[in-house]
């Protein structure tokens, strides 16, 4: 082979460059729980919290960061007694003229008796008279944190059992290492939505624990191609190579497969990301960055931990034999 | 030989059925795409019923299919979630204002007799246990004086009991609450002994109008709610919105596996072309098992198989990368593409089972958006288990037959690259396939 990728002798290299990637979303996560009055780690949208997103469309192209207009409406909404609403300016970037831009407005939970909805639509026409609402979606409160819950139980029951399925496919360690890598790929994603969410207000909502556990499954597909190489050629090579021998040249065979796999998929999420619906954007845009990280550890993260780990425990060069 | 040729009519066949699925039936889109709205309604325990029991929400449920069918929308859906929610599902309307109120008033029809009066001098009522239940059926009628009241007709328990209470009470008011309101207080003149009532809307308030003594009406026939009924999560999206969405997440989609599919060719040359069309083969069937089962099409869910996508040229991948390899270890052409497929089974099997089992997991736990997501994103993998690796190889042995690899470039291989590379002893199909390898 033309080009070989030396992973378990820069061992520390890749150690650091996983802590430089992921210690700022870390330390993002405790400022955000410390300082969020929700203390969550991430900035939660109304699916976790309780409240309601009404969104209008009009056909005025308004920049998403004109800080004028955003006052200008979020102090008309203030003195339609509409508590804390919060104002998003969105490009909808549509074929439709009647929808160059949505306005999207958090409040808290509007019950089917109030009406608030038809104040803030009031609100909006003074300074867009054609604005109509495209959406309304609304939780209430109680139904917010059991959905917190659930998701918390979903992810934790995912992990579980992937780690259930390679112990049993594969081996305890595998398995342990593959768990390893699939936390350092969620932490990452996490921590960048935690960063998002303090510097641009992006709120993860229930489709974000969706991305999340394509996250998962993504990144666990990519370090069973690479862990099944190894287990391959343990049983070819064992004899003649250490297993650090063995764990460089099956990430080395299986290299081409995880870029190029990463690249299409990629290809159709940036796609999506581009030329997708507003709604699904931080959605696509979790999986892209779960499929750019899932395979960097694949590729070093979890094959440099399963050499170590096996190291440690001495007995290299027979293992699998 | 024969074998294959076999197999290659049946996915000939398989693809002609998908076709003529997908264009006699439409895709089932969800209302996200279509515009529409999806309410949560939570039923609340009140003092008599404290417990939220499945015969209760059984006919919470039926009450609530009843108004939601007065609404007159079609393909309105109601479904139970979990121990005490329901979920409604009404297409196409997105101004639900005066829908809400009606879907989620309890609709308590109740008369209630003269219990005193309070220390400001207003009068006390109290219950009579004669309801809205005892109603057999409600009409939107005339009074003499032109004004719009509602007839009531009594069943045969109600009958009695209302012909008791008019005997005892003569001379009494017998109030008339609505909804926990005081629709009117009559006068009983006379006992009412053939069952048969008026409600008017009381001369200080100058009458019904029409849409209110209809909207009684409709409220009492379509059946009282057994206990009230909150709305708990309401997600409304305009039809305007929804056609947008689906624009683009077309156009996305489409262009999206456009990308892939030029990659293929440019990476893999003529294996990358029959991946290709593998991969519009998968399209087709997952459509067509899509509008068949039917699958209802959501945001997430076009996420989803686009994701499965990416996941079916994974595998393609994962077997021409072994095939590569083998060419490169100087096999010949036939076994090398054998055990290209052999050898990256237990790869694919294995991550496609943590993604089915991630599905499973998201399928049981999550919302209606996350359901559709994994369902969509299971039946992907699972088809594309069959597209990318039956139909591949299927076509790979038909396009390449049994010879010699003439000419390397067709895999993008270089000529001086094949017999170059390491050895590996040769392993039997059957094991092979269980991850065992000699």
């Amino acid at each position: 082979m033309k080009f070989k990728l030396n992973v378990v002798k820069y061992r520390w290299l890749w150690m650091i460059l996983s802590a430089c990637l992921l210690l700022p979303g870390i330390i993002a996560m405790i400022y955000s729980t410390i300082t969020y009055p929700t203390h969550t780690p991430l900035k939660v949208g109304i699916d976790f919290t309780g409240g309601t997103i009404s969104q209008f469309a009009i056909p005025e192209k308004v920049s998403v960061t004109d800080k004028n207009q955003l006052t200008i409406l979020r102090s008309g909404l203030e003195k339609a007694n509409i508590e804390n609403p919060y104002v998003q300016i969105l490009g909808a970037s549509s074929n439709d003229e009647s929808m160059e831009t949505i306005i999207s407005i958090r409040t808290k939970f509007i019950d089917k008796n109030s009406d608030d909805l038809n104040k803030i639509k009031g609100v909006i026409q003074t300074s867009f008279p054609e604005a109509q609402l495209v959406s309304v979606s609304s939780v209430g409160p109680t139904l917010g944190t059991e959905l917190l819950k659930n998701s918390m139980i979903a992810v934790t029951l995912a992990f579980l059992g992937i780690i259930a399925y390679l112990t049993i496919r594969f081996r305890f360690d595998y398995a342990l290492a593959a768990f390893l890598g699939l936390l350092h790929d969620t932490l990452f994603v996490l921590g960048v939505f935690s960063i998002l969410g303090l510097v641009f207000n992006v709120q993860v909502d229930g489709l974000f624990i969706t991305a999340i556990l394509t996250v998962i499954g993504f990144s666990i597909n990519d370090t069973i191609v690479t862990f099944d190489r190894i287990r391959e050629n343990i049983r070819y090579y064992s004899k003649k190579m250490s297993f650090s021998e063995i764990v460089d040249a099956s990430v080395n065979q299986t290299i081409a497969r995880s870029i190029n796999t990463s690249t299409t998929t990629g290809l159709t999420l940036l796609a999506l990301y581009v030329f997708g619906g507003v709604t699904t954007k931080d959605f696509v845009l979790a999986m892209l960055l779960g499929v750019i990280i899932g395979t960097y550890s694949s590729i070093f993260f979890c094959s440099m931990l399963l050499d170590w780990w096996n190291n440690r425990k001495k007995v290299s060069a027979t293992v699998g034999a | 030989m024969k074998n294959k040729v076999i197999m290659f009519w049946v996915i000939v066949f398989l693809a002609i059925i998908s076709l003529v699925t997908i264009i006699r039936k439409p895709p089932t889109l969800g209302l996200d795409l279509m515009g529409g709205s999806r309410l949560t309604l939570e039923a609340q325990t009140t003092e008599t019923l404290a417990k939220i029991t499945p015969e209760v929400m059984g006919r919470l449920k039926f009450a609530i299919e009843n108004r939601i069918n007065k609404i007159g929308v079609a393909e309105t859906m109601v479904q139970q979630s979990g121990e005490k929610r329901l979920i409604v599902e009404i297409p196409n309307v997105s101004d639900l204002t005066e829908a809400k109120k009606f879907i989620g008033d309890t609709a308590e029809l109740e008369f209630k007799k003269e219990a005193g009066v309070d220390k400001d001098g207003n009068m006390k009522w109290e219950s009579t246990g004669l309801t809205g239940k005892d109603v057999e059926k409600a009409m939107l009628s005339t009074s003499s004086s032109g004004e719009w009241v509602v007839d009531l007709k009594f069943r045969d328990a109600g009958v009695k009991k209302f012909a008791q209470l008019t005997t005892d009470l003569v001379g009494q008011q017998l109030a008339i609450y609505f909804g926990g309101e005081l629709q009117s207080a009559p006068v009983i003149r006379q006992p009412i002994l053939n069952g048969n009532a008026q409600i008017s809307g009381g001369e200080s308030s100058g009458g019904f109008e029409h849409s209110e003594a209809q909207r009684m009406v409709d409220l009492l026939n379509a059946g009282a709610l057994p206990v009230p009924a909150e709305i708990v999560e309401e997600n409304i999206v305009g039809p305007t919105l929804g056609a947008d969405s689906l624009e683009k997440s077309k156009f996305a989609g489409m262009l999206g596996i456009g990308f892939v599919m030029i990659f293929m060719i440019l990476y893999y040359r003529v294996p990358g072309i029959i991946a290709d069309i593998a991969l519009l083969l998968y399209s087709l069937m997952l459509f067509a098992i899509f509008v068949s089962v039917p699958v209802t099409l959501t945001l997430a869910g076009i996420a989803g198989f686009i994701l499965s996508v990416g996941m079916a040229v994974d595998a393609n991948i994962l077997i021409f990368e072994r095939t590569k390899e083998e060419l490169r270890a100087g096999r010949n052409l036939y076994t090398a593409i054998n055990s290209g497929f052999d050898r990256a089974f237990t790869s694919i099997f294995d991550s496609n089972m943590t993604t089915i089992i991630t599905c499973i997991i998201l399928y049981c736990l999550g919302t209606s958006i996350v359901k559709g997501f994994a369902l969509t994103l299971a039946i992907g993998v699972s088809v594309s288990m069959f597209s990318a690796i039956t139909i591949t190889k299927n076509f790979m042995h038909l396009v390449f037959g049994t010879g010699e690899l003439k000419y390397p470039q067709m895999f993008g291989l270089k000529k001086e690259e094949i017999n170059t590379a390491y050895t590996a002893t040769e392993t039997k199909r059957e094991k092979a396939r269980f991850g065992i390898l000699e």
